[in-house]
């Protein structure tokens, strides 16, 4: 049971937590002055120390550097007392698993000076033990944190670093930034405001360059936490990292492994994606919408398609552009926007996460790893979709490329209706007239189809019919009401995320229907407000945060929106594991 | 609550595990040696309990130590100068002893007063030198004042020690203790003995008019800077309390090739210890009454003992001459920049944390 750390706040990998000692500490932190070393095994014996709430307490421990061979490791591994106050494991990837049974609060990984650096042995290490001990428990990285490394050792999934690396460098006349190093006699002028840099270079000596340094990686880690907080740290880290080659290493390994960030992902934010670099792509929003997209979604329309491209605002149906088609289409073709990074955005998904939350640099310019994500992306939508006919009303650059591969690739004819520009007077007509022997759909459709649309996208492959057999809208676009043939409320579009947020009613029928439930099992209470993670007895595997979710328990049936990922849930024993929306006694 | 396990002392478990990756390690390498050519020889000076003496040092090839043949020190890759069949003879050994005195009849204007002769295992152990050729090379050294032989303590015994006492040299026995703390020679130099042992081989080579001179490792693996340089102290401290240890030779630790030391070096995992490490111990045990000398080998690489690369040269200029005078002020001639470096990894090294800086 882990009593004196909890997270507050997931982006991916990384989080925000709270070192609970007598004064708390916010994380991704510096360790200094809250750690304790209670000693080495390997000169001498040690007791296991008294202890206190005001220090974390790294236990008696044996660590293990890079390079230390696996018999060594098993045969000295040591077995952690668990004690009733705040306390750190030493471990290695190796080790780690096996540490766990003391329920530190803490582990710090014994092999850092091994790993950093290397980005692919970092990736393994930090994977393999970030998954080997409980989530709830920091991980702490000693003697290596710089601040130009700082936030990417956060994204990866640390909490916890230390000064050393950078006190030692300012010893050695090295002055930190979050760009990089450089040597102090190679610096015109102190690039930085801190306190040790209000002086002139020539009286800036290494004592100040170790100041400085300190400094600087404490910025470094606020900068960080406050990225968390916002969840926004990858958008940070696709820019910071470039300043050093392993970071930039790190991070796009990182995606490769993408079972360990998905989990660690929400399935919605508030806050925006800035999509400035290629490796936006391969962000875990982007690559599950484009997933979601192609495998759960299905078009519910009979119309022909209309492919257009995106707009800079959002929702796309705001923007001027999207207007100008929708007058010319009139309800006639059903629309589907191309855009990089996210693919293509069907009209009944615009509002759903990220969709409404992306912004890219528009220079015009596709470069070809864009027109390849996108055209796979159009290709298997197009493959799982059948419509009478596909009319591609898009601009020349790009978009029109995209367009002849994916149809060459299916056998397909498109029909160009673009002249020059998309919004020209000429080109709208053209739209128009292409659609002008086509029958309308009805709003009842338009709705229903939406609704239906973003159930199959949440709660995967044909769970808009399981759960609105018999539906009836309430209110308007957006904030559809989803109501049964009775009356009854089943759920309500959020417009601000595009996901459903069901009721007691909805998540009956969730349970009832054959689309996969994620359910979350607790103990016998009835749960107000919140579900704490203590209460949990299990939860399903594929529950990510954001996620809906039926609470269930001896006492009490409710529904509510997932604060922690399911595997989260099962082994953390603190914080708040989901919200609850409406709750039943049973 | 319970307490961190007892058992690797108990089953040895620790041990077994260390031996068995040194022999993988061992097995790595697959050079073999002449019998007939000692490993190396050269000329040197070296302070001893009767001064300054020009000294003739011998590694002579005996076909290695048994401990390493069952794993053995982490940090020890002399073993890598076995010979083929694993034992020499007493012919081919004698004819080691000849090329010496050529050696040295060749580069020295007269032979020296001291011979310092190691084996990389132990001389008195009668299955590396048989007593025949030991009472020989007894003999053949009967001209000169003093002789040094090195031996792990479970061989050092009085008649064997009396081969050289009987030819009027002042004989010392050269024993690898490493370190005076037995955790640490056991869990991190994989060594078998323990310090009571070593003080029972001292206390029989004084009986019989010969003395003792231990060999110190400093920062074997697993330790942090400042934990190596604490055990050195201690154990320097323990040395002068033990009557008939005389002289310490403290060394830092250095990557040899096929040894565990050398696998955690690569996976960046050890460093050598600093330069100044070495001459702050040399220098806080000056005070103890007993001789105290260094030789840090390799220093200034990144293999040996190094400071920043620019004082390394200074440093152990400084060091070797402490070994000659035993004067502490020697050390206040030398400083650099990097010292600031060195105590701040000294302050906060953890052997979690190694190697802080390189």
């Amino acid at each position: 049971m882990t009593d004196y750390f909890e997270v507050h706040d997931r982006d991916g990998a990384a989080r925000v937590g709270e070192l609970r000692l007598s004064d708390s500490l916010r994380t991704p932190a510096v360790s200094d002055d809250v750690l304790s070393d209670a000693g080495s095994l390997w000169p001498a014996d040690r007791d296991v120390p008294e202890g206190d709430e005001s220090a974390l307490t790294v236990l008696p421990h044996r660590a293990f550097p890079g390079g230390t061979a696996d018999e060594v490791q098993e045969a000295f591994a040591v077995d952690y007392p668990d004690v009733d106050y705040p306390s750190a494991a030493v471990v290695s990837p190796d080790t780690a698993a096996d540490a766990t049974d003391a329920n530190a609060d803490a582990y710090v990984l014994s092999n850092a000076q091994a790993i950093a650096g290397h980005a692919q042995a970092f990736v393994a290490a930090v994977v393999r033990t970030r998954e080997a001990i409980p989530p709830d428990t920091a991980l702490y990285l000693p003697g290596v944190a710089t601040p130009a490394n700082a936030a990417t050792l956060a994204y990866a999934g640390i909490d916890l670093v230390d000064t050393d690396r950078a006190v030692v460098k300012g010893t050695q006349g090295k002055y930190l930034t979050t760009d990089g190093e450089q040597f102090l006699e190679d610096l015109e002028e102190l690039p930085c405001a801190c306190p040790a840099c209000q002086r002139s270079i020539k009286e800036f000596d290494r004592g100040d360059c170790v100041d400085h340094n300190v400094n600087a990686l404490r910025a470094a880690l606020g900068t960080v936490r406050q990225r968390i907080r916002r969840g926004r740290l990858r958008d940070y880290i696709e820019g910071q990292a470039r300043h050093e080659q392993w970071l930039t290493a790190v991070f796009r390994r990182l995606d490769q492994q993408y079972s360990y960030l998905e989990q660690r992902t929400p399935v919605l934010r508030r806050a925006e994606i800035t999509s400035a670099t290629e490796d936006a792509m391969r962000r875990v929003e982007i690559q599950r919408f484009a997933e979601r997209v192609t495998q759960r979604y299905r078009c519910r329309f009979d119309n022909p398609l209309v492919i257009v491209p995106c707009s800079a605002a959002k929702p796309y149906s705001e923007s001027q552009s999207h207007g100008q088609y929708h007058d010319a289409i009139q309800f006639r073709g059903h629309t589907l926007s191309m855009t990089s990074p996210i693919g293509v955005v069907p009209q009944e998904l615009e509002l759903t996460y990220p969709a409404q939350h992306y912004d890219s640099v528009v220079t015009g310019h596709w470069s070809a790893t864009e027109k390849e994500f996108v055209a796979d992306v159009l290709e298997a939508y197009l493959q799982r979709n059948d419509y009478p006919r596909v009319i591609a009303h898009v601009p020349g650059e790009g978009y029109r490329d995209i367009c002849e591969r994916v149809e060459d690739s299916l056998g397909l004819d498109f029909e160009y209706t673009v002249e020059d520009h998309p919004t020209t007077t000429e080109s709208l007509a053209n739209l128009a007239s292409t659609l002008s022997d086509e029958l309308k759909y009805g709003k009842r459709e338009r709705q229903h189809n939406t609704l239906r649309a973003v159930a199959d996208y949440q709660f995967g492959e044909g769970a808009g019919d399981a759960l609105f057999e018999d539906l009836q809208i309430g209110s308007r676009y957006p904030k559809l009401r989803a109501l049964d043939g009775d009356g009854e409320q089943l759920a309500t579009l959020v417009a601000q995320y595009g996901v459903l947020s069901l009721t007691l009613a909805g998540a009956r029928r969730w349970v009832e229907s054959d689309a996969p439930t994620k359910r979350v099992e607790i103990d016998n209470f009835v749960p107000h407000g919140s579900v704490l993670a203590p209460g949990i007895v299990d939860a399903s595997e594929d529950i990510r945060v954001g996620d809906e979710v039926v609470i269930e328990g001896p006492q009490a049936f409710a529904v509510g929106r997932a604060a922690m990922s399911g595997p989260e849930m099962v082994r953390s024993s603190r914080g708040i594991a989901s919200s609850v929306r409406h709750v039943e006694e049973r | 609550m319970s307490k961190p396990s007892p058992d690797v002392y108990e089953q040895g478990k620790g041990m077994d595990a260390h031996n068995s990756v040194m022999r993988g390690i061992r097995a790595r390498k697959d050079e073999t040696y002449d019998p007939r050519e000692p490993t190396r020889v050269w000329l040197d000076e070296d302070n001893t309990p009767s001064g300054v003496y020009d000294s003739l040092t011998i590694i002579l090839n005996t076909g290695g130590c048994r401990w390493a043949r069952a794993g053995g020190c982490t940090m020890c890759g002399y073993v890598a100068e076995s010979v083929e069949g694993g034992s020499v003879s007493h012919e081919d050994l004698m004819a080691q002893i000849d090329a010496c005195l050529d050696h040295e009849a060749e580069n020295a204007e007269e032979p020296a007063g001291l011979i310092k002769i190691y084996t990389s295992g132990s001389f008195l152990d009668e299955r590396e030198v048989p007593a025949e050729t030991r009472q020989a090379i007894a003999e053949t050294f009967a001209d000169r004042d003093r002789i040094v032989v090195e031996s792990l303590p479970d061989f050092v015994e009085q008649p064997k020690i009396e081969d050289f006492t009987t030819q009027g040299l002042e004989t010392d026995i050269a024993v690898g203790l490493e370190t005076a703390t037995d955790r640490v020679r056991k869990d991190c130099v994989n060594k078998y003995f323990e310090f009571a042992e070593f003080e029972r081989a001292a206390a029989d080579a004084r009986e019989v008019g010969a003395g003792v001179k231990a060999y110190l490792l400093m920062k074997p693996p697993f330790l942090s800077e400042s934990e190596a340089t604490t055990d050195m102290k201690r154990s320097v401290r323990k040395c002068a309390d033990v009557e008939g240890c005389h002289t310490v030779s403290m060394n830092p630790c250095n990557v040899q090739r096929h040894t565990m030391v050398e696998d955690l070096y690569h996976g960046d995992g050890y460093r050598p210890p600093w330069l100044w490490s070495v001459a702050e111990v040399l220098e806080s045990t000056a005070d103890e009454d007993i001789i105290v000398v260094s030789d840090p080998v390799g220093h200034g690489s990144d293999r040996g003992a190094h400071n920043c690369g620019e004082c390394d040269d200074r440093v152990q200029r400084a060091i070797k001459d402490f070994d000659l005078r035993q004067d502490p002020s020697v050390f206040e001639q030398v400083s650099c920049d990097c010292e600031r470096t060195w105590e701040a990894v000294t302050e906060r090294e953890k052997s979690y944390s190694m190697p802080l800086a390189r």
